[in-house]
C-alpha cells in the first residue's frame, strides 16, 4: 500500500556544497593537517631539546594528532556535522597551545599557556555535543558554560597575578602570588564541579539508551571520566603530588576517544543499532510517547517530534491532539513525511544535519511507517470486531422480537380462528342434539376433535417459537413453568430479577433444552435449576442424578445453544461422566457490550 | 352456557368497562379473558377481589395454562379454562372442585 515516494525529506536528502568551496575546504583540511603535524614536531623538538623526551610528552603530542587527524576526517566525510570541526579545534588548541608554551616570549608563552587552558571547554563541548555536534539541552550548554567561565573570566584575573619566575607572563602587571593562588584553587575546583556534572550528564544519557547505543557511546564517557580524572590530579598538583601513571593514562584515554568517535560517526554502527532498536521497540505496539522516545533515540536527536496529520482539522497535531507546526527550511531542523497511497499521514521533525544520513532517515521512516500502519490495522481490526460482536447481538435480539411477533400473530390470528371454529362446532353439535342423522353427529364430533388437536398443535408450536410467560413473569415464572411441565422431579432455584430480553431468551432456552435432554436421555429422578444474578453476568447451572455420558459435541441442541451464547459473549459448558450425571453451566454476561470508538492512526 | 345453569347478565369489551359493569351488576361469577386490550386479566381479577364482595373469577385465553404458569393459580381466580372450552360444565366443575 505504501509506493515508493511514501518517504521524502521537505529539504534536500543530500546536501550538495558548490564544487569550488568543497575543493577549497579540501585544501584547507590539508594545510591544517600539516600544521598540526609540524606543531607536533616543534613540541617533540623542542622538549628534546631541553632533555631526555618523556613518554608524557610523546603521549602529548598522540592526543593532538589523534584529534587532528581525526576531526578533520569527519569533517571531510560528514561536511555539515559540527563534530569534525569541533574535534580538529579541540586537537588544534592543544598542540597550539603547548607548542606555543616552549617559546620564550612573555606574549607567545603566555596565549599558549591560555590556549592549552582554553582545550578544556572545547573538549566538554566535543563531549557532551557527541554525536550530531550539537548540544541537546540547556543543563549540557550550562555545564560547558562553567568551563568556559573559568578558563576565560577567571583565567584573565589569574594572569594578572600570576608571578611567573621566567618573567614570561605577558598580562602579569599585578603580581600577588596569595591572589594568584586563590584565584588558581577556585578554577580548579570549578573545574573539578564542571567535569562531575559532565560525568553525571553523559552518564545519564549513557543509562538511558539501550545496549547498542550504550556501546557507542562509551568512547565519550571514557573521555568525561578521563576530564574528572585530570581535574582531580590537578588538585592532587596543586597540593604538591604528582601522579605521573595517571597523567599518562588519561592521555591514552585522550588518545583513544577521538579514533573511536572517528569509527562510531563513519561506520554508522550507532545509528543502525539504533535502528534495530527501534524495530524491534516499534514490534511492542508503542504508546505515541515511547514512539517518539524510540525514534529520538535511533536518530540521536534528543529534540524530535511526531506529527500526526489530522484531516478533519487540516493540520499536523501531536499525539496529545495539539497543533504541531512543521519547521520551515534553514531553521536547524528538517522534516520527514510519511505518505500512505500519497495521503500524507504523518511527519518526523528532526534535525536537518540528520539528512546527510539519508538511509539512516529512510530506515527509520520505513519503521515508523510499519508501526503506523500497523497500529492503524489494528484499529480497524479492533473496530470490526466490536461492529461484529454487536451486530451479531443484534441478531439475536432482532431473532427474539421475531419470534415474539410470530407468537402473538399465532395467537392473534390463527389460534382465535380455531377456537371459534371449535365453539361453533361444539354449537352445532349441541344444536342437533340426538335428533340427527348419526353420521352427522359423529363427523361433527371428529371435526371439533381436529379442531381442538390443531388448536394443541398450533399452542405447542407458539410455547416453543416464544413463551408468553417469558416476558411476562420473567425467568423465574418461565422456569417454573417449564419444570412444572417435565417429568421429573424439578427444583426450581431461580430469583425473580428481570433482565435484558434477550439475555432472559437464551437462559430460557439453555434450561428449556437442557431440561428436555434430561427428559430424553438422562433417565434422571430429579433436576436441579439454578440462576444467580451476579454485578455483571448471569450463572445458569442445570443439573441431574441421571446416567450422565451427554457429548456436548453430538445432537445440535446444545451446539445451536452454544452459539446464541457466543453472540451475547457468553459461554456454556457440559460436565456429563458416565454415571456420574450431567451438569450444563452457562455464563451470560447480562451487560451487552457497546461498539466503543476507536482512534484509528 | 344459559343452559348450564348459568345467566349471563352482563358482557364487556375491555377490563375498564369489564369491572364498571361488575360493580353495578354484582354478578355471581366473571368470566375474563386474561388477554384484554386494555387491564391484563390477572389485574382485573385483582382489582374485583379488593372492590368489595368479589365474585368468582374464572379466567380464560386463547393460549394455553402453560403461557401463564403458575400466575393462574397465585392470583385471585377460581381457576382456568382455555376458551375453547368454556361451558357451564366446565364452570361448575371448577366450582365443585375439592
Amino acid at each position: 500500500m505504501w509506493d515508493d515516494a511514501g518517504i521524502r525529506g521537505r529539504t534536500p536528502l543530500v546536501s550538495t556544497l558548490p564544487a569550488l568551496r568543497s575543493t577549497t575546504l579540501n585544501w584547507v583540511r590539508a594545510l591544517l593537517l600539516i600544521i598540526a603535524g609540524a606543531l607536533g614536531l616543534g613540541m617533540l623538538v623542542g622538549n628534546a631539546q631541553r632533555g631526555p623526551l618523556a613518554l608524557g610528552t610523546v603521549l602529548d603530542v598522540l592526543v593532538g594528532w589523534s584529534f587532528v587527524a581525526c576531526g578533520i576526517f569527519i569533517w571531510a566525510r560528514r561536511p555539515t556535522n559540527r563534530l569534525g570541526p569541533l574535534m580538529t579545534t579541540v586537537g588544534f588548541l592543544w598542540l597550539l597551545g603547548r607548542t606555543m608554551t616552549l617559546v620564550p616570549n612573555p606574549v607567545v608563552y603566555t596565549a599558549g599557556l591560555w590556549l592549552t587552558d582554553l582545550w578544556a571547554p572545547a573538549f566538554a563541548l566535543f563531549l557532551l555535543s557527541f554525536p550530531t555536534g550539537r548540544l541537546g539541552s540547556r543543563a549540557d550548554l550550562a555545564i560547558v558554560g562553567v568551563f568556559l567561565f573559568v578558563t576565560v573570566p577567571l583565567e584573565f584575573l589569574w594572569f594578572l597575578f600570576l608571578v611567573l619566575d621566567s618573567g614570561l607572563n605577558a598580562l602579569g602587571i599585578a603580581p600577588n602570588e596569595s591572589a594568584a593562588h586563590v584565584i588558581d584553587t577556585i578554577q580548579r575546583d570549578l573545574i573539578s564541579l564542571g567535569s562531575v556534572l559532565l560525568v553525571i550528564s553523559l552518564g545519564r544519557r549513557w543509562l538511558r539508551s539501550s545496549g547498542p547505543v550504550r556501546r557507542q557511546m562509551t568512547p565519550v564517557l571514557v573521555g568525561a571520566v578521563a576530564i574528572l580524572l585530570q581535574s582531580a590530579s590537578w588538585i592532587f598538583l596543586s597540593s604538591g603530588t604528582r601522579l605521573e601513571l595517571l597523567d599518562d593514562l588519561i592521555f591514552l584515554a585522550q588518545i583513544a576517544i577521538p579514533i573511536a568517535v572517528l569509527f562510531v560517526i563513519l561506520q554508522g554502527r550507532m545509528a543502525r543499532a539504533g535502528v534495530a532498536d527501534l524495530v524491534v521497540e516499534l514490534g511492542q505496539t508503542p504508546t505515541p510517547a515511547r514512539l517518539r522516545d524510540a525514534l529520538a533515540n535511533a536518530l540521536g536527536d534528543p529534540s524530535l517530534q511526531v506529527a500526526y496529520w489530522a484531516p478533519r482539522e487540516d493540520r499536523f497535531v501531536d499525539a496529545a491532539g495539539e497543533p504541531i507546526v512543521l519547521p520551515e527550511d534553514g531553521t536547524g531542523q528538517a522534516v520527514t513525511m510519511l505518505e500512505r497511497d500519497g495521503i500524507q499521514e504523518a511527519a518526523i521533525i528532526h534535525d536537518a544535519i540528520l539528512l546527510e544520513e539519508p538511509g539512516l532517515i529512510a530506515s527509520v521512516a520505513s519503521a515508523m511507517r510499519l508501526a503506523v500502519e500497523n497500529d492503524r490495522l489494528t484499529g480497524e481490526v479492533e473496530a470490526q470486531l466490536q461492529e461484529v460482536r454487536a451486530s451479531r447481538a443484534r441478531i439475536v435480539e432482532a431473532g427474539d422480537l421475531e419470534r415474539r411477533r410470530i407468537e402473538r400473530d399465532l395467537h392473534d390470528g390463527a389460534q382465535q380462528r380455531l377456537i371459534s371454529l371449535s365453539l361453533e362446532l361444539r354449537v352445532a353439535r349441541s344444536k342437533l342434539g340426538e335428533a340427527g342423522d348419526p353420521e352427522v353427529q359423529r363427523s361433527l364430533d371428529r371435526a371439533a376433535d381436529e379442531a381442538q388437536a390443531a388448536l394443541v398443535e398450533l399452542r405447542d408450536l407458539a410455547l416453543g417459537i416464544h413463551p408468553l410467560i417469558l416476558t411476562e413473569g420473567g425467568l423465574g415464572e418461565a422456569v417454573e413453568s417449564l419444570a412444572d411441565r417435565t417429568s421429573v422431579d424439578v427444583t426450581v432455584d431461580v430469583g425473580s430479577e428481570r433482565y435484558s430480553p434477550t439475555v432472559e431468551g437464551a437462559a430460557y432456552f439453555v434450561i428449556s433444552e437442557a431440561l428436555a435432554n434430561v427428559t430424553k436421555y438422562a433417565n434422571a429422578t430429579k433436576a436441579v435449576v439454578r440462576v444467580r444474578g451476579l454485578a455483571d453476568h448471569m450463572t445458569i447451572e442445570v443439573e441431574d442424578d441421571g446416567i450422565g455420558g451427554a457429548d456436548p459435541r453430538s445432537g445440535s441442541g446444545l451446539r445451536g445453544l452454544a452459539d446464541r451464547l457466543a453472540a451475547l459473549d457468553g459461554t456454556i459448558t457440559v460436565v456429563s461422566p458416565v454415571g456420574g450425571g450431567t451438569k450444563i453451566s452457562a455464563r451470560i454476561p447480562t451487560i451487552q457490550p457497546m461498539p466503543s470508538p476507536v482512534l484509528a492512526l | 352456557m344459559a343452559g348450564d345453569g348459568f345467566i349471563v347478565i352482563g358482557e364487556a369489551v375491555d377490563g375498564a368497562s369489564g369491572l364498571a359493569a361488575a360493580q353495578a351488576l354484582q354478578p355471581d361469577f366473571v368470566l375474563l379473558d386474561i388477554g384484554l386490550p386494555d387491564i391484563e386479566g390477572f389485574d382485573v381479577a385483582t382489582a374485583l377481589a379488593i372492590n368489595g364482595p368479589p365474585p368468582w373469577v374464572v379466567l380464560t385465553s386463547s393460549r394455553d395454562a402453560r403461557a401463564y404458569g403458575r400466575r393462574l393459580t397465585n392470583g385471585h381466580a377460581l381457576g382456568f379454562i382455555p376458551k375453547e372450552r368454556i361451558s357451564g360444565a366446565a364452570i361448575r366443575a371448577l366450582v365443585d372442585r375439592p
